[in-house]
């Protein structure tokens, strides 16, 4: 836990120097801001005014920002001045990222300089200079009144009304970024029903910012989190996910990639139960693969794996067939075999294995029915009289009922059995007392249990698309698992029922709400749930 | 429109328009265009140039950065007019109406909305209950921003409607970030762009995901 502690403290404190760095090298203020997220248009009315980092300062009826090319376009009565130099047109076109200055007078035509303002020179219409976008400051993302813009890394706006606004209450101060990083895309915080980001401080490769997290369970949370990013090769992302109710985790993931075939990765997490780190490395040749994977927990077991992966090759009919061997080890700090009487003997305990994989194509069945499915087994030896063994099999059907009702079924099967040749009693006693479930009901079938498991899963979904092509859908889904040991409370809830609506109220905000009830699990007839998203 | 219709619907409020002028301005076709100046018998438009008004025809109506609508007459002189939904994009002006004019003209029409296609191929071993999402730079890559349709055992769909010349750029998803998918080597993939261009369609292919080899 210190450790990841002390990993946050330090990327914290290398980011905020980088976001520090990256002032804003233009600010643009006007009656009315509005943000287009999806062309990364900001367009300023109502005595609009640019402020450029170098003193050069403009003014118009309306200026338009173009975040994409980093180009500005001063609408009307435009004027633009930089020290006791200034000028004025009917139009003025410049770049944020270069000293480039068109002017364009109704009467006279273009005439071009630079941001120092000396003599213009007559040039050439370059029509692309002068496009200002028309667009409906009713489909805006943001609406501003302040914007404070770091090229090609983000935009502060100060304040900030978003579509989904309640009452339209801005929040009063919001960081958009539009880095490109792809690291960006990492988050070390763990999936959220709910994860609104806000950011606090950003660059071109760092942002830090607070989520505002919903999720079952441990309910409303708030998170802090910082990315760390090098293009598209490397990030570093750490966090503190802090429920208001439950205990809080930190957590971190690391991603660097090494040349065209080797990608090394890290990522642990902390609780106030004790903290877990990985460290990985994978490596690709041609299609085949290969993975090294260490595991550590506080609790002092670790794991170790060294895996190669063949391709996936055709077998017959457009299936495909794939082979994964696997050489590791378990360890555990005092013995991993805790159930023997010299259990420190077996400290570490080494193990391979052989995966195979069979994967069918997407097969067309009659009635426009598709169907798609998979096979798997597995077994795994350890370097004392054991063996495990798993069989699996998925499978996902689909078939149109009618022109925008589809139904969907799908099919998830997996059987072990831990074998302990000669010694199954011994690692499998059947319990002098029975188990109880969390509500104090006795389970009775666990005393059928020596090592075997089942987990089988079907769902059937319901899905209506009132116009194809739009962005509205329905489905309702009833999921069913039948786990053997399978008990309420532990394990998956034996039945899942869900209802979900897709749709969008208004151009520029989407909402996708669901409601969930577990049915016979945790001793109660059910327990809902809702999901919920906000979407742009 | 009739003539009674159109001569309420123009912008009438310092000058007089003859009744020639709103007949002609009946017959003529609309252009839906974004001015960033009108000066005196000069209106600037945006990307395309300059155009002369109309004699009787003012700037009152016209702001620039906003968008309206301007009709020609015989002369190829412009007179604004309240914007309809039927008026043609500017790309369609004569070019002799211009009396300033580009080598090119720009297409500066980014208030259409058009529908981007992302069709997302899931590889085999995909459990068959798990949505698939798209995480975009629009939510800051939410993994689970937007839930995709499902098409049929292996297909996943979902339309955007973005504006024309958006680029959205994006990766696909189960759900949460350990998920997010994985190329052919098993590195992460450089995001896909969905083009906000009319009909534009993306095909994905997901070669592996994070939690799934």
């Amino acid at each position: 836990m210190r450790n990841a502690v002390a990993f946050i403290a330090a990327a914290c404190a290398v980011a905020v120097p980088c976001a520090a760095s990256a002032r804003a090298s233009a600010v643009l203020d006007g009656g009315t801001i509005v943000f287009f997220s999806d062309t990364l248009a900001l367009v300023a009315r109502d005595g609009a005014t640019l402020s450029l980092s170098d003193g050069t300062r403009a003014r118009g009826d309306a200026v338009y920002v173009d975040l994409k090319s980093d180009r500005v376009v001063i609408a009307g009565h435009a004027r633009l001045a930089r020290g006791t130099a200034s000028a004025a047109a009917d139009a003025i076109a410049l770049d944020l990222r270069s000293e480039r200055v068109d002017l364009l007078d109704a009467a006279s035509g273009v005439s071009r300089t630079t941001r120092a303002l000396g003599a213009p020179a007559a040039a050439e219409f370059d029509a692309a200079r002068f496009a200002f976008p028309d667009v409906d400051d009713r489909n805006a993302f943001i609406k501003s009144k302040h914007a404070a813009i770091t090229p090609h890394a983000d935009v502060r706006f100060s304040p900030a009304a978003f579509p989904t606004s309640v009452g339209g209450v801005p929040v009063p101060s919001y960081l958009y970024t539009y880095a490109t990083g792809a690291g960006f895309a990492a988050s070390s915080l763990s999936g959220a029903t709910f994860d609104q980001p806000y950011g606090l401080w950003g660059s071109p490769t760092s942002l830090t910012a607070l989520h505002a997290r919903w999720d079952d369970g441990p309910g409303a949370a708030l998170a802090l989190q910082q990315q760390i990013v090098s293009g598209d090769d490397a990030y570093v992302s750490a966090s503190i996910d802090a429920p208001v109710r439950g205990y809080a985790v930190r957590s971190f993931t690391a991603y660097k990639r090494l040349g065209t075939r080797y990608t090394a990765s890290a990522d642990g997490s902390a609780t106030i139960y004790g903290s877990t780190e990985h460290a990985g490395l994978t490596a690709a040749f041609g299609l085949a693969g290969g993975a090294l994977d260490y595991r550590h927990a506080s609790s002092g077991f670790s794991t170790f794996d060294a895996s190669l992966r063949t391709p996936d090759r055709p077998l017959f009919g457009g299936a495909t067939w794939r082979l994964k061997g696997i050489v590791g080890f378990d360890s555990l700090r005092g013995g991993l075999l805790t159930q023997l009487p010299d259990a420190r003997r077996y400290a570490t305990v080494w193990r391979h294995g052989l995966d195979l994989q069979v994967a069918s194509p997407l097969i067309h069945a009659p009635l426009k029915a598709t169907l798609s499915s998979t096979f798997g087994a597995q077994r795994t030896w350890y370097a004392f009289p054991h063996h495990f063994d798993s069989l699996s099999a998925s499978a996902s059907a689909s078939r149109p009922l009618l022109r925008n009702v589809t139904l969907f079924a799908g099919y998830q099967g997996q059987w072990s059995s831990d074998v302990f040749p000669n010694a199954q009693a011994i690692f499998y006693p059947t319990p002098a007392t029975p188990v109880l479930t969390p509500d104090g009901t006795p389970y009775y079938g666990y005393t059928a249990f020596s090592g075997a498991r089942t987990f089988r899963s079907q769902n059937v979904d319901l899905q209506f698309t009132p116009n194809r092509g739009g962005s509205t859908a329905f489905r309702l889904s009833v999921i069913h698992t039948a786990d053997f040991p399978q008990y309420n409370g532990y394990g998956r809830p034996q039945w899942e029922a869900r209802a979900d609506a897709k749709f969008r109220p208004f151009p520029n905000v989407g909402i996708d709400v669901g409601r969930v009830y577990d049915f016979a699990w945790g001793g109660t007839r059910w327990q809902p749930r809702w999901s919920f998203a906000i979407t742009p | 429109m009739g003539r009674d219709a159109l001569a309420a619907t123009l912008e009438l409020r310092d000058h007089a328009m003859t009744h020639a002028l709103i007949a002609a301005a009946a017959a003529a076709t609309l252009f839906r265009v974004v001015p960033l100046a009108c000066e005196g018998d000069r209106l600037v438009v945006a990307g395309a140039g300059v155009l002369r008004l109309a004699a009787g025809a003012s700037c009152a109506a016209v702001t620039p950065g906003r968008a309206v609508a301007i009709a020609l007459d015989a002369d190829n002189r412009a007179t604004p007019q309240k914007l309809t939904p039927d008026a043609l994009p500017a790309a369609k002006i004569p070019r002799a109406a211009y009396v300033l004019a580009p080598a090119a003209a720009a297409d500066a029409d980014e208030t259409q909305l058009v529908t981007s296609t992302i069709d997302v191929t899931v590889p085999p071993r995909t459990p068959p209950g798990d949505d698939v999402y798209i995480s975009t730079e629009r939510s800051s890559w939410s993994p689970s921003e937007v839930r995709m349709d499902r098409v049929d055992a292996r297909h996943f769909r979902l339309v955007l409607q973005l504006h024309r010349g958006a680029r959205v750029a994006f990766r696909v998803t189960r759900g949460s970030f350990g998920t997010t998918e994985r190329n052919a080597a098993r590195a992460l993939p450089a995001a896909h762009v969905a083009l906000g261009e009319p009909d534009a369609h993306v095909v994905v292919v997901v070669a592996a995901w994070g939690d799934i080899d």
